[in-house]
């Protein structure tokens, strides 16, 4: 798979999945993470929280640096959806779509234009089989786990060219190589969601 | 065939002999390959690629004539030489400057084009170099350069060798350290770039690019260098101007150039190699054999293809047998009561660098005498001398009626940049917002500078109500007083009766006690507020906000202020410690945090009150458009502010006293001279924070010379180990004991926190 393959899945706007629809079979129908809000101040203030730490974390370097900090700030772990704003910024530990969440909104605060992606990785069966443990016992759902494959969640940001994506995986807190396909930790497949309704193409 | 190959050390930071052996050997299985080495505690000797092993005696007593001689019988013979030290090279291309067919190694000329910190052949390449400065202009600047790059700078060697130097006392040390280590003062400050390391090697022959590959760090060691990369083509918008560059310089052989990606896909070049990188074999296994590609071209022999066998490679620690020939030699005795057996350049590089310096074979002449901490010169420019006011004030003094150590006022410098800092406040000031000035006690509350500030329309800005007794003493109104800090309620019996400016908490606790004195009475404010520390940035000060809890008990708080109490938020981070580019970017972040406690806590914030703590240069130089720029900041993100607050208290008291001294005893060694001197670290208390521009007076003439860079110290009159009060200074020849010197720069913290000491 090359980032030509994105191209597909951007231009349809979260229809299509990209190279081989089998990874992403169990996550077809598989709806992006999103953090819900209160509609009060509650989830006001946490947004603000995160964007204002952000910026601090920013350190005066550029805005397309990886938010970093937060997977600093968040161990990975379970998260019980439904979650809200106020909730999500309060735990010790979010899952990949949490994560993902807040490096979305902290991108977009910034003005760098980045949509939510979904991701199939593959791993081993020791690592899902501990992950399924992990999951399990905080009664949470393992739906992200399918043999060696697991459901991952990133965002993809547009650089300053517009004529590129970059995937930043927030609960790795890297981007993902972009010449890495299958293999320990590499990426199977991927689903972007623009949001809207502009095809437009990356190279 | 048969070829020489030379640099085989094998340690963590290695040179690239063994992998070249690697490649070459898959390249040509029947070539005789020779390892070239000038250490046998160098392990790559014992590597099975190796037909033979042609080991030297180490640089600094090799016998330099007779080893080019030999190497020239070598290269006639028919066989190729492949160096892989880039000393060795600079050396070579001085030995051979016609070159030799097959020499496989760059041209003098070439050498210079890529020499660091400028590499000037990186022109026509996309690519930019970070920003530098030779460390032979003046302390005084060289400090100026860290601050504004946030003291996000590395010394850097001439050949090897970086540190990274977060303060000015780590810069002081690691000079010393390099420069005697290379035995000389041309090191350069260079400016960090964030982002991913990458490289491009490439080989060349006669100014031809043969082929280039791509490497990205996928994994590094302690000392940020490769230890896993993948390897991939050269962009074509890279290769194409890469050719420009290769034939421009005559190339032959390999060359690695060192670049960082930064997260806008910039391209910054650190360094270029005029040599195959040590991951070079990497390329080979990605299918690009590099160095038998420069060894096809030269010899016309054709090598095996080397597959690819993947993209990327790593590394792993291998034990191997050592050659029964070399046995290890022992390991050095450790010095007693010392750690460690201090085993670096075993291969005596640094003795080496040491004798191409007397060459002056790499276009330096490697001794500078550097300038020093009051007076810079650098290509014939001048850089930095003492103001003119400096000397006008120090004229003013008869010393000999000075009992020395003496602090000295410098009341024309205090008024000049009183004054001025009145002037730059009202020019800021627009119909919508106020700006004002305010002095922070602390900084040096002699009476005169307090005095100054009163006249000069300042606030003050007390952190204890001794010091607001001070200032009303000076004739300071209480509605002229800002009180801030922890110990606001020590002595509270002096603060007034009558409203002070503003009131600013400095936790959450104090805020609570804050309300109850403004709510019973017991202190009377025109404002109140707090103090924000800023997350990030470590700090004792201020109520932190880097937890969504925190960040709720701070709004909740908020709204506890009395109503009829206007609402402020004070900020306060020196920029002379973490550099002007973050202090900016924290103003900014300040602005945005303070724009979310408004908007969540539904309290206007109606003054900002901004410390500094700027370094007198960074305040006064091209500092009105910044200024200017923050006013309109402050406004688009804080609508309601009506009085910026500005605290510029050490710029202004800083250059405003000096401190006299006189020499007691001079004592001469052969490298290095000690002057014994009657003040100390008692009085310059910030000595290890930032250099101190010094006057020297001639006791014959009375003239004045500003004192550069040297071989002296300046010894305190205190016997502590590290009452040292100046280092690497130059001595004047007339200097003698009862001289005076003036320090500059005393007026700030050293005169506020110098300390009785050893007086009796």
């Amino acid at each position: 798979m090359s980032l030509d393959a994105v191209k597909t899945a951007f231009d349809t706007n979260e229809v299509n999945l990209v190279e081989i629809a089998a990874p992403f079979e169990k996550w077809q129908d598989f709806p992006v993470s999103r953090i819900s809000h209160h509609g009060s101040v509650c989830c006001e203030v946490a947004r603000e929280w995160l964007s204002a730490m952000d910026f601090s974390n920013l350190n005066g370097g550029s805005v397309m640096t990886g938010p970093r900090w937060i997977r600093q700030y968040y161990n990975w772990g379970p998260t019980r959806w439904q979650i809200h704003w106020c909730e999500a910024i309060k735990q010790n530990a979010l899952d990949c779509g949490a994560q993902a969440s807040l490096a979305n909104e902290v991108f977009t605060v910034r003005g760098v234009e980045s949509y939510p992606v979904q991701l199939v990785q593959q791993y081993s069966k020791e690592a899902t089989q501990h992950w399924s443990q992990k999951w399990d016992g905080v009664e949470t759902s393992t739906h992200w786990i399918n043999e060696d494959l697991i459901y991952h969640e990133g965002c993809a940001v547009v650089m300053r060219d517009e004529n590129e994506i970059k995937i930043w995986d927030a609960s790795a807190g890297w981007w993902i190589n972009p010449r890495q396909f299958g293999g320990y930790g590499g990426l199977r497949a991927l689903r972007l969601f623009s949001g809207q309704h502009d095809a437009r193409e990356f190279v | 065939m048969k070829i020489y190959i030379s640099g085989l050390y094998s340690g963590t930071n290695p040179q690239p002999g063994v992998g070249i052996a690697r490649s070459l050997r898959l390249a040509y299985p029947d070539a005789l390959l020779v390892g070239v080495e000038y250490s046998n505690r160098c392990s790559g000797i014992h590597w099975q690629d190796f037909d033979e092993i042609w080991l030297q005696r180490p640089w600094d007593e090799l016998n330099l004539d007779a080893h080019a001689r030999e190497i020239g019988r070598v290269l006639d013979a028919g066989a190729f030489y492949i160096s892989a030290i880039d000393l060795e090279i600079m050396w070579l291309a001085s030995v051979f400057p016609e070159g030799h067919p097959n020499l496989l190694t760059p041209p003098v000329e070439g050498l210079y084009q890529v020499s660091k910190p400028a590499i000037p052949a990186h022109e026509k390449l996309p690519v930019k170099i970070p920003p530098f400065v030779t460390t032979e202009i003046s302390d005084w600047d060289l400090h100026a350069f860290c601050r504004k790059h946030d003291w996000k700078v590395w010394l850097k060697g001439p050949y090897y060798d970086a540190a990274r130097t977060r303060n000015w006392t780590e810069f002081e040390n690691m000079r010393n350290a390099f420069s005697s280590a290379w035995s000389t003062e041309k090191l350069f400050l260079q400016t960090h770039v964030t982002g991913y390391e990458e490289s491009i090697s490439f080989s060349a022959y006669k100014g031809e690019l043969l082929h280039a590959v791509s490497m990205r760090k996928r994994d590094l060691t302690e000392m940020n260098k490769t230890w896993a990369g993948d390897v991939s083509v050269v962009p074509t918008e890279f290769y194409e101007p890469l050719c420009e560059v290769v034939k421009d310089l005559n190339w032959t052989g390999g060359a690695e150039l060192e670049m960082v990606r930064d997260p806008d896909g910039q391209l910054w070049m650190i360094e270029c190699n005029p040599r195959y990188p040590a991951w070079i074999h990497g390329a080979t296994i990605a299918g690009h054999n590099m160095s038998a590609i420069l060894v096809e071209r030269a010899s016309d022999v054709p090598a095996q293809k080397s597959p690819a066998v993947t993209d990327e490679f790593t590394r792993v620690v291998l034990e191997i047998p050592v050659h029964p020939e070399m046995p290890l030699p022992p390991l050095p005795e450790p010095f007693a009561g010392v750690v460690g057996h201090s085993l670096k350049h075993p291969s005596g590089l640094l003795g080496f660098a040491n004798r191409l310096h007397g060459m002056n074979l790499n276009g330096q002449n490697g001794n500078g005498n550097g300038n020093g901490n009051g007076y810079g010169k650098l290509n014939g420019k001048e850089l930095t001398i003492v103001p003119s006011s400096f000397m006008d004030d120090i004229s003013d003094f008869d010393f000999e009626q000075i009992q020395t150590p003496s602090f000295l006022y410098l009341e024309k410098t205090a008024s000049e940049h009183f004054n001025r800092a009145a002037k730059i406040a009202g020019n800021l000031s627009t119909e919508d917002v106020a700006v004002i000035n305010a002095y922070s006690m602390k900084t040096n509350p002699d009476a005169r500078l307090v005095q100054q500030a009163y006249e000069a329309g300042f606030l003050a800005e007390a952190i204890s109500p001794l010091e607001v007794s001070k200032a009303l003493e000076v004739g300071f109104k209480p509605e002229q007083i800002i009180l801030n800090g922890p110990g606001k309620w020590w002595h509270k019996e002096h603060l007034p009766n009558e409203p002070i400016h503003a009131v600013f908490a400095d936790s959450i606790a104090d805020l609570q006690r804050v309300v109850a004195a403004l709510e019973s009475g017991e202190l009377k404010a025109k404002i109140a507020g707090m103090r924000l520390r800023m997350p990030n940035i470590p700090s004792r000060f201020g109520i932190p906000i880097d937890t969504p809890e925190l960040f709720g008990e701070l709004i909740e708080a908020i709204k506890t202020l009395p109503r009829e109490s206007g609402f402020g938020i004070h900020f306060h981070m020196a920029s002379s410690s973490v550099g002007v580019g973050q202090w900016w970017h924290l103003f900014e972040s300040m602005l945005k945090w303070c724009s979310s406690i408004e908007a969540l806590a539904g309290r206007p914030i109606e003054i900002l009150d901004i410390g500094g703590g700027w370094f007198p240069d960074d305040w006064h130089e091209g500092a009105d458009e910044q200024f200017k720029k923050a006013v309109q900041s402050v406004g688009e993100y804080l609508p309601n502010v009506k009085q910026i607050i500005s605290e510029p208290g050490k710029a202004l008291a800083q250059p405003s006293m000096a401190l006299a001294m006189r020499i007691l005893e001079i004592q001469d060694f052969p490298n290095a001279t000690d002057v014994v001197v009657d003040g100390s670290i008692a009085e310059l208390p910030m000595y290890f924070f930032y250099p101190h521009r010094i006057l020297h007076q001639n006791g014959e003439t009375g003239s004045w010379k500003s004192l550069g860079r040297g071989k002296a110290y300046f010894l305190g009159r205190l016997c502590m180990e590290h009452d040292v009060v100046a280092s690497h200074v130059e001595l004047p020849e007339t200097a003698k004991p009862g001289d005076l010197l003036v320090f500059c720069d005393a007026g700030a913290y050293d005169r506020s926190m110098s300390y009785v000491f050893g007086r009796g």
